[in-house]
């Protein structure tokens, strides 16, 4: 297993957030985590990533529990956040958000190499790699967000409600960029509130309700499911 | 009135350079740290009392005291970050606070250390140059506006064109999301806080000959600096530079055609009329949470 997460609960204040939450990403492939607005989605994804720290349990990475790591030693280990809202620098122009993104490696070589691979995922930041960050449309910011995780050169990609405040065609656009990421051996770990979409790319998927995992499975398996049939997908 | 207008002129540009440095490295602090340095006027004094101390007391160059002034000044800066803004990280009026209570300290300090007397530094060169009959500009103040264009193109160039300067950028912009991208907030908390110290403390030890040193004269430049941020819009490195410009013409003209008096306070009715007209400062971040 590439991240195993096992019986974490995490308090803000006095608000439980994640109530025994395990989850497991293998080596490839995308694992989705489904839920309604302030099921704790998000919350799992900054444990991971460090942003947050568990009041109990564990996450590993590689075997190496993630626990005492700060979020920049996080990133060295390989897990790259894109975190919700995209939360790309708006005063940076396009190149320099990306840039920013390869900041902790020296690979100068490497790093040019992998500018022009996003550049082929994303030809909109290419054109506008001058640009201002802030100039950009939700949809080319989640491209740059998305761009700016993968300039790390990530061993696991953490992906919060990419889908969120797009319209219907950006969306396919940027879920056929996702797979293509996926596909080209990239891992990641998908959370959407969208559940469809999620469940059309990712190969697993936990279901988060009530801050707790009601329900995992394989994809197609949750596709069939009646109670995600009901609550998530709409009939 | 032709040399008038001409000399009024020089006297500004003068002016402007050092508020600019000084206003710059606020903006700078505020930006990455959240906090609002009201030490800021007094690491300025302390520039100008490493004047004191190298140039006067110890007799060596006056280069010498500038390179002193700037790296002890980062150095406070440094030490600030250490013992006051970091463990107060996540209450930024508390950093606030502690400034207040820094600048009473350093003020009280520079007072046991120097006493409270005005100290008369010579300057380096009585050499001035003349461009006509009334118009002239003392060398020792073009030296203040030439380090100001210098330093203040290398930060530029810092910021814009490298990977620290990028981090420090995005830092400053969104202190999580720049986590996330494997930026140490620390490290760069601790480069803004010696680039903004270091800019106070060269504008004083720049300014020492010209003006007067005393372990109170950070006051006044303070007050000029904080309408300067306020009307460029506080997080903004441009608009301090061009509040900064913009200040010194108004209350450099001002002062020469009325007085100083009604100089301070057409530069306080400026303030309040932009933020009137724009609350953010004329290049207030529209976008910052």
């Amino acid at each position: 297993m590439l991240l195993e997460c096992d019986n974490l609960v995490v308090r803000y204040e006095r608000v439980v957030a994640l109530e025994d939450v395990s989850i497991r990403v293998p080596e490839s492939g995308v694992v989705c985590l489904l839920g309604a607005n302030g099921a704790g989605k998000s919350s799992f994804l900054r444990v991971v990533s460090g942003l947050v720290k568990p009041a109990s349990g564990d996450v590993r990475f590689h075997g190496e529990s993630l626990l005492k790591l700060s979020p920049e030693e996080i990133v060295v280990r390989g897990v790259a956040h894109v975190p919700e809202g995209r939360r790309v620098f708006p005063g940076l122009t396009v190149e320099e958000n990306l840039r920013v993104g390869a900041y902790l490696r020296r690979d100068k070589h490497a790093i040019e190499e992998d500018l022009e691979r996003v550049f082929s995922y994303f030809p909109r930041l290419r054109e506008r790699h001058r640009q201002s960050a802030r100039t950009m449309s939700g949809g080319e910011q989640q491209m740059l967000a998305i761009g700016r995780a993968l300039m790390a050169k990530p061993k696991l990609l953490l992906l919060d409600e990419p889908s969120m405040g797009l319209a219907p065609v950006v969306v396919e656009e940027i879920v056929e960029i996702i797979s293509r990421i996926s596909r080209g051996g990239m891992p990641a770990v998908l959370v959407e509130q969208n559940a469809s979409l999620a469940l059309s790319i990712s190969e697993y998927g936990y279901v988060l309700e009530n801050r707790r995992i009601a329900l995992e499975g394989v994809a197609s398996d949750l596709r069939g499911n009646d109670h995600v049939r009901r609550a998530y997908l709409g009939g | 009135m032709h040399e008038l207008l001409l000399q009024t002129f020089l006297n500004a540009t003068y002016a402007a350079s050092y508020i600019a440095l000084v206003a710059v490295g606020l903006v700078l602090i505020f930006g990455v740290m959240g906090v609002i340095n009201f030490a800021h006027g007094e690491l300025y004094m302390l520039g100008a009392y490493g004047v004191v101390a190298v140039y006067v007391g110890a007799q060596q160059s006056f280069l010498l005291a500038v390179a002193v002034g700037l790296m002890f000044v980062g150095l406070v800066g440094l030490l600030m970050e250490r013992a006051l803004f970091r463990p107060l990280r996540d209450n930024p009026l508390s950093g606030l606070v502690a400034s207040i209570g820094l600048l009473l300290i350093l003020q009280a300090l520079a007072a046991i250390f120097f006493g409270v007397r005005m100290e008369h530094i010579p300057p380096v060169t009585q050499e001035v140059l003349r461009f006509s009959d009334g118009v002239s500009l003392p060398l020792q103040r073009l030296f203040v506006i030439v380090a100001a264009i210098v330093l203040l193109t290398g930060l530029w160039m810092f910021l814009k064109r490298t990977r620290f300067g990028w981090a420090l950028r995005a830092s400053a912009e969104d202190r999580e999301a720049a986590q996330l991208q494997g930026i140490s907030v620390t490290r760069i908390a601790q480069l803004a806080m010696v680039i903004g110290a270091g800019l106070a403390g060269v504008a004083g030890a720049l300014t020492a000959p010209l003006v007067r040193v005393y372990p109170y004269m950070g006051h006044s430049v303070i007050v000029t600096v904080f309408i300067v941020i306020i009307v460029g819009g506080v997080g903004s490195l441009e608009g301090a530079v061009i509040a900064a410009i913009a200040y010194a013409f108004v209350h450099t003209f001002v002062t020469t055609f009325f007085d100083g008096v009604v100089a301070d306070i057409v530069g306080l009715l400026l303030m309040l009329m932009v933020l009137v007209v724009r609350p953010t400062g004329l290049f207030g971040a529209r976008d910052r949470a």
